[in-house]
């Protein structure tokens, strides 16, 4: 991972005394609440419904096991004992009292960790693949680049304070594991006619209120300019995006409203930067500046490939051996290297909420990944722990060490595998709780043959529209809404992240009004029996859903309907 | 980065009880309303200090002929939280390659001012409850950035490259 220079170690202590000192003067009330606000968002704290919440920023999901640790020790003597892993590969605290807050990013600095940008209206932290660096369809890279647009991105001064937050996905492999055709801006590495490598650059993707996929603006950048590009995009953003309504002031509305003419300021002050700035050029990326930032990113020195073997030969039959078969088929993965895996830690099961994990989770993971996985973890977007360099000779060492720790339940890609925002039950956004429903749904497909049988299915559900839990792009999207002050569920089908298995990025549509927060897992499974029915033989979910289209799905979720069955239910259309 | 003093400002605006004035007289140190400056730019001497505040709407490259007459520029912060002013400036420094002073006016923090700094604003009026104390400590927390900016145009980055060659 990025080994952080003395500059870089530097700089985020001085990011810590800055925002001590707009925390004493809040405390102090020099600096007014209001005011503070937009200051401790960009250091990633807002108030929540209990406490102030807190979103660390762990970069494209790289995390080492010393990180994790420290992690856990401020959730141990900070907060309640766990932490919650996001969609957008960040952790989060719920219960750390302000007056903390400076002494926490102190901690987060002695591990070369801070929450700069991980909230606010400006650059967030950037995402990728869970599986950048070792997986075998990789194509490039996209460690060394992301962190490159790291560090451009961190407290860049013009863009503070920009219309809406700006989010940008890169990954560098043939599959898109970082749905980034759902980001503000999105960047898949890739190389040429001539080899060169560059990147193709989506741009006005997003989600909340008015989901839109983003559009190809640039189909081959080369990656020396990309600083310069998106410098351009963004102050096009600043200078044109909407300030008047929140809900329409994300880059992806002024695109959709602007379509070519958006395009064409964009590459003209592109163009304008590199002729007309003096110092245009400086922000080209210098092949030194990559080489430096790649060579953290190499294999590790105790990683060397050796033949592969057939990781199932010799499991036994049996309780034992078929619970090691499932795991092995779902939550280990392929690897560029011969002879190694990536293994998926799952953060879902029954009582717990998805993405969470306990202080004494963390520090096992920490030692698992001491032990299996040269120290380093990845936080992956669907909200999981992985371990990108496992042994296949140390893969029965690594199950048992999962299983004692609660991390072995072989469901990846599946189900109970869902996404699910903290919802009401924390959110100070959210209009409805989203935990007990992910609980609800995960106890109703305990069996395991079922849920197998079930096959590959996106489930993700959001307690708002702001979209935290993607529902837009889930093959079954829950949505959480407010009317009269009750929760209500809207449910979606057909959505997807844009991977191979899902198809190309699109949000799902709606199956009618909502639904009682005592039906949604009576039509979660109505919808998975009328799959069932309805598939041909060896058909995924979602495929079954673009081939039949809604009508069958709308009747089985009609049909379970109790609360909002009567006409004259109150039943919300929304 | 020089704190206005509003009682002690040389800049003065012309506005009679009915509001700004529709055309001045000429006078040195006038800091006008771009449509004051429209009405009065093609009658009023060249040599005047003349000093033009602009909305945060207004695209400062089509005010590019007029910059050489134009000893002041300020830049309006509606709400603190709106940063167009930030490219406004930069694009004044850096683009448009203005030496006059770019000053900071409307709802000006203190924790504005090293953001300030960095895209050309050399002056700022702050918000009158605020300190200018407070607002100079705010420009020592970092003594490098990682992305160039309108004082230092290179990126951290070529630092590094820098040591090499010299190594």
């Amino acid at each position: 991972m990025y080994a952080y220079t003395d500059f870089d170690r530097r700089f985020v202590r001085a990011r810590a005394a800055q925002f001590r000192d707009q925390l004493e003067r809040n405390l102090a009330g020099t600096l007014g609440d209001d005011e503070f606000r937009p200051l401790r968002l960009q250091n990633g704290w807002y108030v929540q419904r209990h406490a102030p919440m807190l979103r660390v920023a762990v970069p494209y999901g790289v995390l080492s096991s010393t990180q994790l640790r420290q992690l856990a020790r401020i959730a141990r003597d900070y907060d309640r004992g766990y932490g919650h892993f996001t969609t957008r590969q960040n952790l989060q605290y719920n219960w750390i009292p302000l007056p903390k807050a400076a002494d926490v990013m102190d901690l987060l600095a002695d591990v070369d960790m801070h929450g700069i940008q991980t909230s606010g209206n400006c650059i967030r932290n950037i995402t990728s693949d869970g599986l950048a660096g070792v997986a075998p369809d990789e194509l490039i890279d996209p460690r060394p680049y992301a962190e490159v647009l790291r560090q451009w991105s961190t407290l860049h001064p013009e863009f503070a304070f920009l219309p809406r937050k700006f989010k940008i996905a890169i990954s560098g492999a043939a599959e898109d594991r970082a749905a980034i055709a759902w980001h503000d801006i999105g960047l898949q590495l890739l190389r040429n006619e001539a080899g060169e490598i560059g990147f193709k650059v989506l741009v006005g993707g997003g989600m909340g209120r008015t989901p839109i996929i983003g559009q190809v603006i640039s189909e081959f950048l080369p990656w020396q300019q990309i600083l310069v590009y998106i410098e351009a995009i963004v102050r096009v953003y600043n200078r044109y995006g909407r300030r008047d309504n929140a809900y329409k002031a994300r880059i992806k509305i002024l695109v959709k409203a602007e379509g070519q003419a958006f395009f064409d300021d964009v590459n003209a002050e592109f163009a304008k930067i590199l002729q007309d700035d003096p110092a245009g050029h400086e922000h080209l990326i210098p092949q030194a500046e990559l080489d430096r930032v790649a060579a953290s990113f190499i294999v590790p020195a105790a990683v060397q490939a050796v033949p592969g073997v057939d990781i199932f030969a010799g499991v036994q039959a049996g309780a034992q051996g078929v619970a090691y078969r499932r795991w092995l088929e779902r939550n280990v993965h392929g690897h560029r290297l011969s002879g190694y895996r990536a293994v998926t830690l799952s953060l879902k099961h029954v009582g717990i909420a998805p993405g969470d994990a306990t202080e004494q989770q963390m520090d096992a993971a920490a030692a698992i990944a001491d032990q299996f996985s040269q120290g380093e973890l990845r936080v992956t977007h669907d909200q999981n722990l992985l371990l990108p360099w496992v042994r296949e000779s140390d893969l029965p060492a690594v199950f048992e060490a999962a299983k004692a720790n609660g991390f072995a339940t072989p469901n990846i890609g599946l189900l109970t595998d869902m996404i699910a925002c903290p919802g009401g039950d924390f959110c100070a956004l959210a209009n409805a709780r989203s935990i007990p429903v992910a609980e609800d749904i995960t106890q109703r497909f305990q069996d395991l043959d079922e849920l197998y049988d079930i096959g590959d299915i996106d489930l993700h559900i959001s307690g708002c529209i702001n979209s935290c839990g993607h529902h837009h792009s889930g093959h079954i999207g829950i949505l959480g809404v407010d009317k009269d002050g009750k929760e209500w569920y809207q449910v979606s089908l057909g959505g997807s992240d844009g991977s191979t298995l899902s198809g190309a990025a699109v949000p799902g549509k709606v199956i009618g009004p909502s639904f009682a927060a005592d039906e949604v897992g009576d039509v979660i499974e109505a919808i998975v029996q009328t799959y069932r029915s309805q598939r041909n033989s060896g058909e995924r979910f979602i495929d079954t859903v673009k081939r039949v289209g809604l009508q069958p799905f709308k009747d089985a979720a009609n049909a379970v309907r109790s609360s909002t069955a009567a006409p004259a239910a109150t039943a919300v259309t929304a | 980065m020089k704190f206005v003093d509003t009682h002690h400002d040389q800049w003065q605006r012309c506005a009679g009880e009915d509001g700004p004035v529709s055309h001045p007289a000429a006078a040195d140190h006038l800091l006008l309303s771009l449509e004051q400056w429209h009405a009065v730019r093609d009658t009023w001497p060249a040599n005047l200090a003349v000093g033009v505040q602009l909305p945060n709407d207004v695209d400062v490259e089509d005010l590019a002929a007029d910059l050489p007459r134009l000893a002041l520029v300020a830049l309006n912060f509606p709400k603190w939280v709106d940063g167009r002013a930030y490219t406004q400036a930069r694009l004044l420094r850096v683009r448009l390659r203005f030496a006059g002073e770019i000053r900071a006016v409307g709802e000006v923090l203190v924790d504005m001012v090293p953001l300030l700094a960095r895209t050309g604003f050399d002056a700022a009026q702050l918000r009158p409850d605020q300190s200018t104390e407070i607002a100079r400590h705010q420009l020592s927390f970092f003594p490098r950035h990682y992305q160039g900016d309108v004082n230092e145009p290179k990126p951290a980055f070529a630092d590094n490259s820098a040591d090499k060659v010299a190594a």
